[in-house]
Order: C-alpha cells, then sequence, then structure tokens
C-alpha cells in the first residue's frame, strides 16, 4: 500500500523570502505525524503546498500514490484539510455547513446524508446541527470545522492547529476526537504550537525551523539527541562566573554556563544526586538559592534544535 | 443513469449557500424585497402615477354650463386620447390639484371671453405633455370658430355657417400635427411607467454592491481558500461566486417587473428586449458587485462603499428624478455610467411599438463594461482571495 503523504523536496519562495527550503518527509498509512515549528518557520506554508492551494516552487507532493500537480483532483478527493481559521458560513447550520463540504467533493446525495449524521455524531453536535454556526461556542466552531474536512472519508487529514483559541473542556474533546481518529487507522499530519498535544497524537515529530526539516523522528529520537543529561538551573548569590567554573568540574556534568547575573544553567546527568556535590563545588565563591530541574522531554530537544521556545 | 451524473456540481453548491446566506440576511431582504416598492409607490405618485402604454393625464377644467366656447373646448378635450378631463368648480380647486401634482394642467375658461387661462407648474413633469394635448384641442376648437365666422362675413346665417363648416370637417382630411419631443423616439414615460424601471437599475445595483459584504465575509473567513482544497478548479470556485451575485441581481430585477406590472400596472414592453437590457445591466452589477468584494478589506466596508456609489450613479443616472430635471451636463456625465444606459434601454421599450433591435446600443455598452468590469473583479478576486499571500 502506498503511503498517505510523500513529500520530497519542497521549496516556496516569496519574493527574497526562502519559506519553505528543501523540506522531504513521509506519513505512512495509519501514522499521525506532527510538524512543529515557531512561527513564521513555515508550517502554513508548508501545508499549503501538501494540500494544493499553493503551487510549489519546487519538489513534489503525492497523497495516497497521486501527485498533486499531475492529478489534482485526485490527490486532493484523499485530503481533508482543516485550516486553522474557523472556515464555515455562520449564517448556515451545522448541517448546511457539512452538506456544502460534502457537495464540493461531490458526494452523492444519500452518501452525504449518512456521512453527514456520522460526522456530527464523531464531533458531537448531533444536538446542535441545525442551528447557525454563527451561533455555536468557540469549541464547538472548532469541532464542525474538523468534522467539514472528514466527510468524505479522507486518507490523509490535514489540521494546522486545531485547538487555537478554545477552552480546556473543548480542546479536550477535540484531543479525544483526534485519538479517536488515529486508533481508527487514519492517516494524520498535524501542526500545533502545544507541544504536549503533539506529544499526545503523533509518533513521529518533524521539527521545522526557518524554512528547513531540521529533524524528524519518534519523541524518543528526539529527546535522545540530547542524549540523558537533566537540564539544571541554579539560582546562585555571589561571585556567578566562578561558580560556573567550579561547576564545571563536577562529575557528571558536561556544561555549565552563566545565564543573567544570578544563574547558571547546567547538563548533567543524575541532576537529582548531584545537588550536595553543586553545593560543595560553589563553597567559598557562591551560596545556591534555588534550583529548578528539567528532565529531557521533546521541549528541551525543541529548544536545543531551534535555539527557540515553540510560542517566541 | 451512472453514480457519477448524479454527484451534485461545486457550482451549485456554492450557489445555493450563498443565496441561503443572502435569504438569511434580514436587512438585505428588507432592501430588496420592501424598499424598492416603497420608493416606486411614492416617487410614481410625485410624478404623477401612470403605468405607461395608456396614459391619460388629468386636466382641471373650471367652465361655465351654457359657454359655447366652454362647451366646445370640453367637447374637443374629451375626445383627446391623451386627457382625462375633470370637471373643478373653482379656481382655487384647479390651483391646489396642479400645485399638489393631482392634476397635469388647469384649464380657466371665462364665460364670453376667448381668452382661456392654462394652469402649471414647471416642476410637474407631466404638465408640458398636458399642454401639448390643451393646445391641439384648443387649436381645433379655435379653428371651427374661425371658420364660421368667415362664413358669416360671406354672408351665411350663424346655423348655415355651423351646418358648412360641419359638412366641410366632415368631407376635408385632416391636418394634423403629432408632437414628438425628445427626437425621434418619443417622450419618456410618465409615473410609475418611469419610476418601476429607474428603480430596477437604482436597487438592482445598489442590492449587488450591498451583497459584497457576503464576498468580503467569505474571503476573511478563509471559506475561498477552504473550498480550493477540495478537488475543485479555481475557475470553478470563481465562476460560482460570480454567479451566486449574478443570481441576486436578477432575483432583483425580476422580483420588481413582476410586482410592478401587477401592482402598478407597468407595461414594461418587449419581453425579449427587456430581458437583455436587464440581463446586460445585471452583469454590470456582478462584476461591480465581485470588484467592491474584492478589494475592501472588512464586510462592514462593502455597504458603507456600494450603496452611496450606488446612489449617485443613479442620480445621473436617471433613477432619482427625471433627466430633463437634472441638466445636460449631468445627463452627459451620467452616460459614463451604466445606470444611463441601463435607463435609455428600458424606456425606450416601454413605448409602444419599440423592441430589442431599438436598445441594441444600449444593450452592447452594458456588456461592454460588464466584461470590464468582471475581468478585472475576477483578476483581483482570485489575487486576493486564492493565495496564500
Amino acid at each position: 500500500m502506498t503511503d498517505a503523504l510523500v513529500c520530497q523536496d519542497l521549496t516556496k519562495r516569496f519574493g527574497r523570502h526562502l519559506a519553505v527550503d528543501s523540506i522531504s518527509f513521509t506519513i505512512e498509512r495509519g501514522e499521525a505525524y506532527g510538524l512543529l515549528g515557531p512561527n513564521g518557520a513555515g508550517k502554513t506554508t508548508t501545508i499549503s503546498m501538501l494540500s494544493g492551494l499553493l503551487r510549489p516552487d519546487a519538489g513534489s507532493v503525492h497523497i495516497a500514490g497521486h501527485a498533486l500537480t499531475q492529478d489534482p483532483r485526485a490527490a486532493k478527493a484523499r485530503i481533508g484539510y482543516v485550516p486553522q481559521e474557523i472556515a464555515l458560513y455562520p449564517e448556515l447550520t451545522g448541517r448546511e455547513n457539512l452538506r456544502y463540504f460534502g457537495r464540493l467533493y461531490g458526494l452523492p446525495r444519500r452518501t452525504l446524508q449518512n456521512r453527514i449524521a456520522e460526522v456530527l455524531d464523531l464531533v458531537g453536535l448531533t444536538d446542535r446541527a441545525d442551528d447557525k454556526v454563527g451561533d455555536y461556542s468557540g469549541g464547538m466552531k472548532r469541532r464542525i470545522n474538523i468534522g467539514a474536512a472528514l466527510l468524505h472519508e479522507p486518507t490523509l487529514l490535514v489540521l494546522d492547529e486545531p485547538t487555537v483559541g478554545v477552552d480546556p473542556q473543548s480542546r479536550n474533546a477535540i484531543l479525544e476526537g483526534v485519538d479517536q481518529l488515529v486508533a481508527a487507522g487514519m492517516s494524520l499530519l498535524y501542526t500545533s504550537h502545544y507541544m504536549e498535544e503533539v506529544e499526545r497524537v503523533c509518533k513521529r515529530v518533524g521539527i521545522i525551523d526557518k524554512g528547513r526539516l531540521v529533524a524528524e523522528g519518534t519523541k524518543r529520537e528526539l529527546v535522545s539527541r540530547l542524549g540523558t543529561s537533566d537540564r539544571v538551573e541554579l539560582v546562585l548569590d555571589g561571585d556567578i562566573t566562578a561558580a560556573a567554573e567550579k561547576l564545571r568540574a563536577v562529575d557528571r556534568v558536561t556544561e555549565a554556563v552563566p545565564t543573567g547575573t544570578s544563574s547558571v544553567r547546567l547538563l548533567a546527568e543524575g541532576s537529582r544526586h548531584l545537588l550536595p556535590s553543586f553545593i560543595a563545588a560553589v563553597e567559598g565563591v557562591a551560596t545556591i538559592t534555588g534550583v529548578e530541574i528539567t528532565e529531557p522531554d521533546l521541549e528541551a530537544a525543541f529548544l536545543h534544535l531551534t535555539g527557540s521556545t515553540l510560542r517566541d | 443513469m451512472s453514480p457519477t451524473r448524479r454527484r451534485p456540481r461545486p457550482i451549485l453548491a456554492l450557489v445555493v449557500a450563498n443565496l441561503r446566506r443572502q435569504a438569511r440576511d434580514r436587512t438585505g431582504l428588507f432592501f430588496m424585497v420592501v424598499m424598492p416598492f416603497v420608493t416606486i409607490a411614492f416617487v410614481g405618485l410625485a410624478l404623477g402615477g401612470g403605468s405607461g402604454g395608456e396614459t391619460r393625464l388629468p386636466v382641471g377644467v373650471v367652465a361655465g354650463n351654457d359657454d359655447p366656447i366652454a362647451a366646445a373646448v370640453l367637447e374637443e378635450l374629451e375626445a383627446s386620447p391623451d386627457l382625462d378631463v375633470e370637471r373643478r368648480d373653482s379656481e382655487e380647486e384647479v390651483r391646489a390639484g396642479v400645485r399638489e401634482g393631482r392634476l397635469a394642467v388647469g384649464l380657466l375658461i371665462t364665460p364670453g371671453s376667448t381668452e382661456l387661462e392654462l394652469v402649471m407648474t414647471q416642476t410637474n413633469g407631466t404638465g408640458m405633455a398636458a399642454r401639448s394635448a390643451v393646445d391641439v384641442a384648443v387649436g381645433r376648437v379655435s379653428a371651427v370658430l374661425e371658420a364660421t365666422r368667415a362664413a358669416e362675413a360671406a354672408g351665411a346665417t350663424p346655423e348655415e355657417a355651423a351646418a358648412s363648416v360641419r359638412a366641410a370637417r366632415e368631407d376635408s382630411a385632416e391636418v394634423a400635427v403629432r408632437t414628438r419631443d425628445g427626437g425621434d423616439q418619443g417622450s419618456d414615460p410618465q409615473g410609475f411607467a418611469y419610476t418601476a424601471p429607474a428603480n430596477l437599475v437604482l436597487f438592482t445595483f445598489i442590492n449587488s454592491m450591498a451583497v459584497a459584504a457576503a464576498l468580503v465575509e467569505t474571503r476573511r473567513l478563509g471559506m475561498v481558500r477552504r473550498s480550493l482544497a477540495a478537488p475543485v478548479r479555481p475557475g470553478t470556485v470563481l465562476a460560482g461566486e460570480a454567479l451566486s451575485r449574478l443570481a441576486v441581481a436578477v432575483a432583483q430585477a425580476l422580483l420588481i417587473i413582476v410586482v410592478s406590472a401587477l401592482m402598478f400596472d407597468v407595461s414594461w414592453g418587449d419581453p425579449l428586449g427587456v430581458a437583455v437590457v436587464v440581463g446586460a445591466f445585471c452583469l454590470v452589477a456582478t462584476g461591480a458587485a465581485m470588484l467592491v468584494g474584492s478589494l475592501v478589506r472588512s464586510p462592514s466596508q462593502a455597504p458603507a462603499i456600494g450603496p452611496p456609489v450606488g446612489i449617485v450613479l443613479g442620480m445621473l443616472g436617471g433613477c432619482l428624478w427625471p433627466r430633463e430635471v437634472a441638466g445636460e451636463t449631468l445627463t452627459t456625465i451620467g452616460y459614463l455610467f451604466p445606470h444611463a444606459w441601463a435607463m435609455d434601454g428600458l424606456l425606450t421599450l416601454a413605448r409602444p411599438g419599440q423592441g430589442a433591435a431599438e436598445v441594441l446600443v444600449e444593450v452592447a455598452v452594458l456588456l461592454g463594461m460588464a466584461a470590464v468590469l468582471l475581468v478585472v473583479s475576477l483578476v483581483v478576486f482570485r489575487r486576493r482571495a486564492m493565495t496564500l499571500r
């Protein structure tokens, strides 16, 4: 069976700005793939090219074996695109919006009726189906926004920041729905600012920065790039530079860098057991007044790879 | 039938969705369904009512019962196909009727006098037409009186003179002058026959511009981009959006034609000609709506820009008042815009005996304007709504 998505050397330039620089990745059937990157990294441009909304300057996209540039209708028919914004007619009801999208995808009348009922059930809006979308809450709009992309039973569902601006309860409902889709074997491309969402939903993650795919792999693979070191933030009172030098000499500490005027950041293995060694090392030059330990995670890997946090 | 044949057309889905949205806009519906007819009724009555075709102009007459001249004038006036004679008791009543627009003109006949007084105002558009008809009727009475006097001068008794004049009128071919003001096309229709086409042009354009707001909303919501993620061609989405606006314009025009014909007895003229002129004007309105909907940034800007532009163009095109009131300069400027051409076409068709062949120039100009507007608007819309940047 062909992969759900294969994109090869995808490139897009806007004037002098190289928005996407030769990105390649593959999503297998039934796989949930997360695309992480700070604002302006090129995620939306990449998704627009994958969804056929933007023509790439170079590279190719195949959806379930269909080349997007050579056979756009067949390729697009296999994608369910959920945009970042709520792209629905607020004057129409939830059911009418679904009917509109179903007709765009050419679903026959009876099939469409059945699919609308199934999708409404899936997104939990059966009892509000005949209310205007303009009267829905933010979370309900997000859910029907996803539902509209599921009507034609796509091979690949592309979710661009699907939980932006929703309350925690609705966010949880959306994630549960996505979990169900993944469990049912839906192939997924998921972008989000929320690291914990990507960690929860996706098995594999691609990290995109300044238009390039800087790393790709499972969560374990990405985190392992940091080694097994913890990040330790020590707050000190005294000579920070001298303290950093002494801390660097402690066994199993690989890095000690002064940050600001009163703290030192360390990379150390098994840091929880090294606290007495840290206290002893700085004795005479500084006093430790605070400690923060972060174990290796995707956030740390992201920071390590891109030099910035997701919400920068 | 194969299953693929039963599949709905995406373009139809777009049109249906947009028409549903329009139907749920209560303010928009008010301006589409109620306002045109309120305007047609009020302005039509102010211009003297009348529905085109066989319009008779009301003439108020004050005259003595035993005066032979008055009797002769009344007989001629009543025989006129253009006039509806209404006897009044006093001069004040006639002057008030003319001043308030209930009478096209008034005629005061003093017993024993051969000088008749005509009462009219310059602002009543029907006054000039009524005056022409009254002049013809009075001229005929004057001619009979002169012929009778000539016969009496030649020695005939009054009875013999009258008999010989009657015989002469019956034997001789009547020499008549037909007034054809406004060139060879005849005068513009009056009353409802004028305000119905005027408001068709005005409201079709204004409401098309107002629905441009929905197009801005479609762009702003990202509906166009999302629709393009479906297996449809960009041209299908563009055509669907344009057809939606065209459907609203055509619905507005049809509503005004049908209701004005039923309620105000307006005679629109040759159906083919009307269909062609109205169709061409609806394309112009669609192009203008697409252009506004593509250019402005927020949905609130479209109704703020569109209707005022529509009203100004309506003024220049003769939709708000008869063009003879506007003067030559403004009327000439009006021909730079579609309203004046559409009005010319519809008013020409409203005259008896005029058909599609008589409005070819107007239709050609309107189609040219529509082509320019549609091409420009679709290019701008495609750039603004369909690309990522």
